[in-house]
């Protein structure tokens, strides 16, 4: 891992540690319900200063905080057009199967790729430290993925080409 | 990849039955294949030696077409097949360019049967073939036009149209690759990029130079502009004379006829790695997060089994007793369970409150006497 990317990480890591202080707190508006302040900002009071953490212009991470709940955006770097797609396959793949992740949210906030929601209860259920290490690790992954996504199309590319000009030879 | 094959699948399968079956069989099918080929295979048991072979098949320029279809070389191709076996018929059947007549009891017996007969299936791949090469041929100087040679367009399928340039010392050909999804064409690109590189390199310098370009070369000046409008740029071969010589030029002009084909079917397979990929991918992440449940689960089962097996060290431990205090302390647990079965249901404070408000008043009888003082 690059000293950056680590540096980056270990930002976005204390950060979450330090918000991810939720607690169960009823909807303010509606009686007998539940609802994830962050996502519904209908009470100031409820909300915290949202956090942006830049490794560059093209990698960020937005942290939203409320009193139950809790939202982490984030922009993945696509250094060109095959990586941009390859991004947003990825990343479209991952959303339309979020359900296996219970904290993936089906869609992205405006101006990222990816975003997570997390509740107290599954900060209840999941523990919190262990929630922080999957949102890292599942960073590190998705990066990894895409380089070496680019890569084997680039070799598959490369073995084809190869394979239409050995018929001239 | 069945569109790469020069042997039409199906064509071959019947071939193969009619040529297997010793008496003859009736059978009359057509066949649709891709690139809006057809074809019409008749055989009756009246005409018991021969098989009719019909093909249909896109010319591959509009320029070159010959009042009865099909050109003097590219029948003598068609004848070079296998000349004993094949048969052209003329006038060809209705709606076809090309009719054949087959004999298989002509059919060398043994391996060489399924090499002619595959042979035979591939007659449209024959057709396209030599119509390149007849074109290739007959281009002469004659065709420049102010120092400028005459663009040939070939429209293997209709929406597919690729371009030859005959030059002094080379041939040129262009393809403008046009894709409907935006992911097709970066993937494209990325192959088209390859493909220089590969093509540059030292190795393959006898295979014959690629250029990519987004922009169509300057020998398509003059072209109508639906054909130059592309959104995967032009892809331009040159084909110098060693290319095309000999045994060469039947692969070459295989080659850039499939050119379309080929990436398209690599377009394809990559979008299908890609997804493969993907898939695993996910499975592997959300193994992660089962995982760490898993761990902990098993963590903690550990930690209670570390725990109960203390336990149970500790209760040896008071247990290791004199065997008669066991068998006293026995007696008296059984002793009072057979007590507080026997004995009356105790109420806490019930006692008190029967005396006080349940008490009977006590009646003075008057049989009884009362002791005076």
């Amino acid at each position: 891992m690059s000293n950056t990317l680590r540096l980056y990480l270990t930002c976005i890591r204390n950060t979450l540690d330090a918000a991810m202080c939720l607690q169960n707190f009823p909807c303010q508006e509606v009686e007998r319900h539940n609802k994830p302040e962050v996502e519904l900002k209908t009470s100031s009071e409820l909300l915290l200063n949202p956090v942006l953490i830049c490794r560059n212009e093209a990698e960020k991470c937005l942290i939203e905080t409320s009193i139950n709940s809790l939202r982490i955006s984030l922009k993945v770097k696509q250094a060109d057009e095959l990586e941009n797609i390859l991004t947003k396959k990825f990343l479209r793949f991952l959303s339309m199967r979020a359900e296996a992740f219970q904290v993936l949210r089906r869609k992205p906030v405006q101006g990222y790729d990816i975003s997570f929601l997390v509740t107290n209860y599954h900060c209840e259920e999941m523990q919190k430290h262990k929630l922080i290490d999957f949102i890292v690790q599942f960073m590190e992954d998705i990066d990894k993925e895409i380089s070496e996504l680019k890569m084997s199309v680039n070799t598959r590319g490369r073995l084809v080409a190869t394979e239409f000009l050995k018929q001239f030879m | 990849m069945a569109c790469l094959e020069r042997a039409s699948p199906a064509l071959k399968r019947i071939l193969l039955k009619l040529y297997r079956e010793n008496k003859s069989i009736e059978i009359d099918h057509h066949l649709y294949e891709f690139g809006s080929v057809e074809y019409h295979i008749q055989s009756s048991t009246s005409d018991a030696h021969y098989t009719y072979l019909s093909v249909s098949t896109p010319l591959l320029s509009q320029g070159f077409i010959l009042p009865n279809g099909i050109s003097h070389y590219t029948k003598q191709m068609v004848k070079g097949i296998c000349p004993d076996v094949v048969e052209i018929m003329e006038p060809a059947k209705e709606g076809y360019q090309i009719t054949l007549r087959l004999d298989l009891s002509k059919i060398p017996n043994g391996k060489d049967s399924i090499k002619v007969i595959a042979d035979i299936s591939a007659v449209q791949a024959v057709i396209l073939s030599s119509q390149l090469k007849e074109m290739l041929m007959n281009v002469s100087s004659q065709d420049t036009f102010q120092g400028m040679y005459k663009t040939i367009k070939l429209v293997y399928h209709p929406r597919e149209p690729f371009f030859i340039v005959r030059q002094p010392q080379k041939i040129l050909a262009v393809f403008p690759i046009r894709f409907k999804d935006k992911t097709d064409v970066i993937i494209a690109t990325a192959f088209f990029q390859e493909l220089m590189d590969v093509g540059s390199s030292e190795k393959w310098a006898k295979a014959p130079p690629c250029c990519w370009s987004p922009i169509p070369p300057p020998e398509l000046r003059g072209e109508p502009f639906e054909d130059l409008s592309t959104n995967g740029g032009f892809v331009s071969f040159d084909i110098s004379s060693r290319h095309v010589k000999g045994k060469r030029l039947d692969k070459t002009v295989w080659s850039l006829l499939n050119f379309y084909a080929y990436v398209k079917y690599h377009v394809k397979s990559t979008r299908s790695f890609i997804q493969r990929r993907m898939r695993n991918r996910l499975q592997r992440l959300v193994e992660v997060l089962h995982k760490r449940s898993t761990q902990e689960e098993e963590k903690e089962e550990e930690e209670e089994g570390n725990h109960k097996v203390q336990g149970c060290m500790f209760m040896r431990k008071r247990i290791n007793v004199s065997k008669p205090k066991i068998l006293k302390r026995r007696y008296n647990d059984l002793s009072g369970k057979i007590k507080r079965i026997r004995s009356r249901i105790k109420i806490q404070g019930f006692g008190r409150f029967r005396r006080r408000w349940l008490k009977m008043p006590k009646f003075s009888s008057s049989m009884r006497y009362t002791k005076l003082d």
